[in-house]
């Protein structure tokens, strides 16, 4: 295949899914407690864009991947100890606040500018990836705002599965309701994609591809531009946990039998 | 004063989603609340039939129509969406967080010097709009607002009943709409390769099979072919939907006994789905925190269990049964079998 | 760096295909020791980052390539809230300001109580029972309180006035970021080595484990055959328990009269503490007494409202029932804790065991292409019961020893190590803290009255006086008979145990008349909700199972099944067929397993193995 492909993958941190969380109001709105010192993971489902990025890029000579995050330097840089081990790509960090409580209308404005600035970024082979929702905000906004601000008018979300042609165009599998996929056809890049799992399991670690990785990775995080998000008019009324906790009735001695009838009659129930 | 318009489009049978109808009774009564004026906008090859069920609801009727609108696509709809909104001079847009419009309404609401704000679960305030949202994956609950215009919101589809009337003739204008250069084409819907048709949106019961399934039974064996057949059975005896834990999933990829008909599609909780159904029952799960933020908007929830410590124990269903779950599921296909008999 | 394919495998069925890469330094293990290790490497880089010393031998015209392997998915998943003298931390550090790494704080305030027993269920020997009950008599006048004796001052040897209350777990990410952000090294989490690569008598590197892998090692999906790092020298800092230095332990040796005795295994929590709490930052607890007469404790308190609070369970309790979990669940109980405690929520939780067996369980500590540092190189000081600072100061005194030598131009041999390394460590205070306390502990073997004398002993004397004793291996330790139990009673409570599907160590201790725990969901929590809400302990899959059992057959007529009572996280549970069996993802990787199989004294060789494996704690406020 003749594609070479500029993958940009947008990918924040978000807190290693197992963390206790517990929301804090600060002087700058909400945030969670002890966020800093909760170890930190790639936001899953941008992970699984990362993971197709690099298949993507193998299966087609002369791509490359770039790996734009904005976030706390600190948390990148113990992020990439986990990441960079798995896929090459060239980090392009930007040092700024991260978190659910961050507005994706300036996150988005800040990743689009550093997107278009990227040196040697060829836009019509752009291929503009990452999560289709966060961990953190959840949203699903921020990729198709980047799209836009970069022009980009074919965008897909909730990708499961992209599979280039001898063309250049490409067949896109994202989840819509019901369990089922949508397939479409696109001519070729530009185009935004927001993935879902996709099909890829999670890379093994290769000592070898997190050394190259990490000579480029330390000195761009040593430079890696602080980034002020602006977020007009946005205000957040409450934060909270929820209440939600339900009496639970343990049933340790039923029998089979029992548990059975006592089940079917439940699912009847209206 | 704000000017609302509920951004609706039609299922392939030409009428209203249900999530549109949804939102048609949640915009009515914002506007109502607020004293605002009310525009219906719909995206659909032909409006017409789609236009007379939201017509009793009184409001100014607005449509984009033609073949490019039969599918589901970026370009296409975010033009629709634009133009619609543009149309409408709104300051607030209402939509449902479908698959459809959570693709393009980013983009639009960007393309209108807008703010948009996704997976609403209410929509309050008195004189202001207040929106309540889930953050990281449904732990934390937050309630905002916004100054900027157009605010974009999507709410989650069961926040409002859908709209009923009986219909009415509608008198709807007919928005038009310049479309860019199409590159993309909708070939179609494609369901799991397997065949077996697990996730069923609209089922009132969500069953969830959690790793224990897989995992060495009493006599020291895995027993997944067994499995496999009890849960494919109840599925199909008690019309539900089948969710998986991460762990289960995850196995795919691992070299172990799986149940073939599981996808990631299937996965619930923190990196998976946030089904809504009336009523859940967990399987052979522990009930770890990143898997039941997935149970959020499960109404009654129940959980067959070995472990008497599991999770669910806590707080966090509503009935556990501390039992083999191969067991019970045998009987209970065996009582749904007979009651269908 | 170079890198090659190494196509033979010895002893291998089949030749498998091993990546292999050249580096000049590979380091198993990132804990304080590594920390000391890297910091003094990379400052002294820093400095002059074209020092021609600090040029690669195998990267030519690079810097020197320094690898750092460490076996938990996070640099911050330690395991423990500490107190340390600090001593060697604050001379890497003099500006040290202790609020730039979370939930540090400067000790304020000690106290040293001795816990009576109000639950009345305490193995207490007949003296013990007698001196507590002059003490109860006493109690107005000796102030008693809480069913506590606060001792009126807190022995020198003890006391850590001037040192810092530390999260390990925040304390190794802060120093971490530090090195790291040198550019010299580079430090891989979820990376764990599973062997060194011994040539001779001399280590070439290590052996990373194989992924994707089912759980008896065979090559699965995604198979990714371990990596050769081949390096002019390995530092290894892999703990008490870590593969790299048990294994240099097993082929090369230790030195003569030298063995690892006696160990411990720490559980703890990370406490919330109630929002009305009295405790001030920097308040640190020793406490003895309860829930054993054995068992020692501790409570420090962490800036914002933290306190880390837990328990050492000694090998010399000898008793098959010795559940941790348990005991620390009666241990925040006790009143002179609970009252500070009761309300608080858990944040964190962890377990680990440790090396308790001094200077008589120091291994070689340097050898051709190698050099140990930290507590597997038994740097820990058992009277005073301080290990971060020595650990950390180890690693200072090999980084001090590299440099030296790559400013020689000399290699990294055995003789060269014991020039630099071993001198600097000799001449160190960390070696006369080690003297002083090879014996102290001694008096423990005949009972904790005689063992609390025979600490003070060398305590005050300066190791000078010492009581003596003949210690058995740590598997013995644990073979002593059910205290108190006939064989039927035994036999009913087995039986009841495992149709409740309870473990029977649990049951034992309630047949002792210790109360059942009344779960508040709070801290009083089941151990699976430990290892959920504390731990957040989880283990990625691709990786073998690091805990195997050589011989089952062994297993089946073991009685006291010590695995499964001291196992951490339950990851070692009486399976359906009678055997322990092994669940991976809940393993914490304490290594208690290892020590503490009393079958191991029936085999030629430990009966248990614990490899190198991934996953554990996810937690970072440990």
């Amino acid at each position: 295949m003749g594609n070479a492909l500029h993958v940009v993958v947008c990918a924040g941190t978000v807190p290693d899914p197992l963390q206790t969380l517990e929301p804090i109001t600060g002087p700058n709105g909400p945030g969670v407690k002890n966020e800093m010192m909760l170890p930190a993971v790639l936001d899953p489902w941008a992970a699984s864009a990362l993971y197709e990025a690099a298949n993507l890029v193998a299966r087609n000579p002369g791509s490359k991947v770039w790996l734009v995050s904005l976030g706390s330097k600190a948390k990148l840089q113990q992020v990439m100890m986990a990441v960079a081990q798995k896929v090459s790509f060239e980090l392009v960090p930007i040092d700024g606040p991260i978190g659910g409580f961050t507005d994706a209308h300036a996150t988005a404005a800040v990743l689009a500018e550093a997107i278009a600035a990227l040196p040697g970024l060829n836009r019509e082979r752009l291929l503009l990836f990452g999560g289709w929702e966060s961990a953190t905000r959840g949203a699903g906004v921020t990729l198709q705002l980047v799209g836009e601000r970069l022009g980009i008018i074919d965008q897909f979300q909730g990708v499961d599965q992209i599979e280039f042609r001898e063309d250049g165009s490409f067949e896109v599998l994202e989840r819509v309701e019901g369990g089922k996929h949508q397939a479409s056809v696109c001519m070729g890049t530009p185009a935004v994609l927001g993935w879902a799992t996709g099909n890829l399991a999670e890379p093994r670690n290769n000592p070898q591809t997190g050394m190259a990785n990490m000579r480029t990775i330390m000195p761009a995080l040593q430079k890696a531009k602080p980034a002020a998000l602006q977020a007009d008019g946005l205000h957040y009324i409450s934060v909270a946990l929820p209440k939600q906790h339900r009496t639970t009735r343990i049933e340790k001695d039923m029998t089979p039998d029992a548990i059975a009838r006592e089940l079917v009659e439940w699912i009847g129930a209206e | 004063m704000e000017s609302i318009l509920a951004l609706t489009h039609v299922d392939e049978s030409g009428s209203l989603t249900k999530a549109s109808l949804e939102i048609v009774t949640a915009a009515a009564e914002l506007a109502s609340r607020l004293g605002a004026s009310l525009t219906m906008g719909i995206v659909a090859p032909d409006a017409k039939t789609a236009a007379t069920t939201p017509a009793p609801a009184g409001a100014r009727l607005l449509a984009v129509t033609g073949e490019a609108f039969a599918q589901a696509r970026y370009a296409s709809d975010a033009a629709a969406c634009e133009a619609l909104c543009r149309a409408a001079q709104a300051t607030i847009v209402l939509a449902p967080t479908g698959s459809r419009f959570a693709r393009v309404l980013a983009g639009v609401a960007y393309r209108l010097g807008g703010v948009i704000d996704t997976h609403l679960t209410a929509i309050g305030g008195a004189e202001s709009v207040e929106a309540t949202r889930w953050f990281y994956r449904q732990r934390i609950e937050g309630i905002l607002s916004r100054e900027a215009r157009p605010w974009f919101l999507l709410l989650e589809a069961g926040t409002h009943a859908a709209f009923t009337a009986d219909s009415a003739d509608a008198q709807v204008e007919q928005v038009p709409v310049e479309l860019p250069a199409l590159r993309t084409t909708v070939s179609g819907l494609r369901a799991p390769a397997q065949g077996a048709q697990t996730i069923r949106p609209d089922a009132k019961l969500l069953f969830v099979a959690g790793a224990g399934w897989t995992k060495k039974q009493s006599d020291g064996k895995v027993h997944a072919a067994e499995a496999g057949e009890l849960i494919l059975g109840f599925l199909r005896l008690a019309g539900a939907s089948l969710g998986s834990s991460k762990s289960l999933v995850d196995q795919g990829g691992d070299g172990q006994p799986v149940l073939p008909f599981l996808t990631h599609m299937n996965q619930i909780g923190q990196t998976g789905a946030t089904p809504r159904h009336a009523k859940g029952l967990s399987t052979c799960c522990h009930g770890e925190e990143p898997h039941v933020v997935g149970w959020r908007f499960i109404g009654e929830r129940r959980a067959i269990s070995l472990d008497p410590n599991c999770g669910w124990t806590r707080g966090k269903a509503d009935v556990v049964y501390v039992a083999d779950a191969f067991e019970v599921m045998a009987k209970l296909n065996g009582l749904l079998d007979a009651h269908k008999g | 760096m170079s890198s090659g394919m190494n196509m033979k495998e010895a002893g291998a069925a089949e030749p498998i295909e091993r990546m292999t890469m050249e580096v000049d330094i590979a380091c198993a293990g990132f804990g304080p020791a590594m920390g000391g290790f890297l910091t003094t490497l990379t400052r002294a880089w820093n400095e002059n980052p074209t020092d021609p010393a600090f040029e690669s031998k195998t990267a030519p015209g690079m810097p020197l390539q320094v690898l750092c392997y460490e076996r938990a998915d996070d640099l911050s998943a330690g395991v423990s809230g500490v107190v340390t003298r600090a001593k060697g931390i604050r001379a890497s550090f003099p500006e040290l300001n202790p609020a730039e790494i979370p939930m540090a704080v400067e000790v304020q305030k000690e106290r040293v109580l001795y816990l009576l027993d109000p639950v009345g269920a305490s193995r207490r020997s007949f003296t013990l029972r007698a001196a507590d009950a002059v003490l109860r008599r006493l109690g107005r006048t000796l102030g008693i309180r809480d069913h506590a004796f606060e001792l009126p001052w807190t022995p020198g040897f003890l006391h850590k006035q001037g040192g810092l209350v530390l999260s390990i777990g925040q304390f190794n990410q802060w120093v971490g970021a530090q090195v790291m952000a040198s550019g010299l090294v580079q430090i891989w989490p979820g990376t764990p080595v599973s062997q060194p690569l011994i040539a001779g008598k001399a280590v070439k590197g290590v052996r990373l484990a194989d992924q994707g892998v089912d759980k008896y090692g065979m090559p699965a999906d995604g198979f990714m055959a371990g990596m050769d790092v081949r390096a002019r020298l390995t530092v290894v800092g892999d703990g008490p328990v870590g593969a790299v230095g048990r294994a240099i332990d097993e082929q090369l040796g230790v030195p003569e009269g030298h063995a690892r005795l006696e160990w411990a295994l720490g559980m703890k929590m990370v406490i919330e503490l109630p929002e009305n709490s009295e405790l001030e930052p920097g308040t640190v607890w020793h406490t003895f007494g309860f829930p054993e007469p054995e068992i020692f404790g501790f409570l420090y308190v962490h800036p914002e409202r933290l306190a880390s609070v837990g328990i050492f369970v000694p090998s010399w309790l000898g008793d098959p029932s010795r559940t941790a979990y348990r005991y620390l669940q009666h241990y925040i109980q006790h009143p002179a804790l609970w009252r500070h405690l009761k309300d608080g929520n858990l944040r964190s939780w962890g377990a680990k065991s440790l090396d308790e067996s001094g200077r008589i369980g120091e291994p070689f500590l340097s050898g051709d292409g190698f050099a140990r540092i930290g507590e597997g190189s038994g740097s820990t000081n058992m009277l005073t019961g301080s290990g971060v600072d020595e650990a950390w100061t180890t690693g200072v005194q090999l980084g001090e020893a590299v440099i030296e030598l790559l400013r020689d131009g000399k290699p990294f041999s055995k003789e060269s190590l014991a020039a630099t390394y071993e001198t600097r460590r000799r001449a160190s205070w960390v070696e006369r803290g080690a003297r002083e306390a090879e014996n102290a502990r001694n008096g423990f073997r005949g009972g904790t009255v005689k063992g609390v004398i025979g600490m003070a002993l060398a305590g005050l004397t300066g190791g000078r006086l010492s009581l003596r004793a003949k210690i058995p291996p740590p598997q013995k330790h644990s073979a002593s008979p059910i205290a108190g139990l006939n064989p039927k009673k035994l036999a009913t409570l087995a039986q009841a145990a495992l149709a409740g599907g309870r473990p029977l160590h649990d049951a034992l201790l309630s047949a002792r008349g210790w109360p059942e725990i009344e779960f508040d969901g709070r801290l009083l929590v089941t151990q699976q909700d430990a290892l959920l809400m504390g731990g957040k302990v989880q283990a990625l899959p691709g990786f073998a199972d690091h805990v195997t059992f050589h011989d089952t057959q062994l297993c089946a007529t073991c009685i006291q099944k010590t695995c499964i009572s001291m196992c951490s996280g339950q990851a070692i549970k009486l399976g359906a067929d009678g055997l322990p069996a092994f669940e991976r993802e809940k393993c914490v990787h304490c290594g208690a397993c290892l020590w503490n199989c009393i079958q191991t004294g029936q085999s030629s060789r430990a009966h248990i193995d614990f490899r190198a494996g991934a996953g554990g704690l996810h937690s970072a406020e440990n």
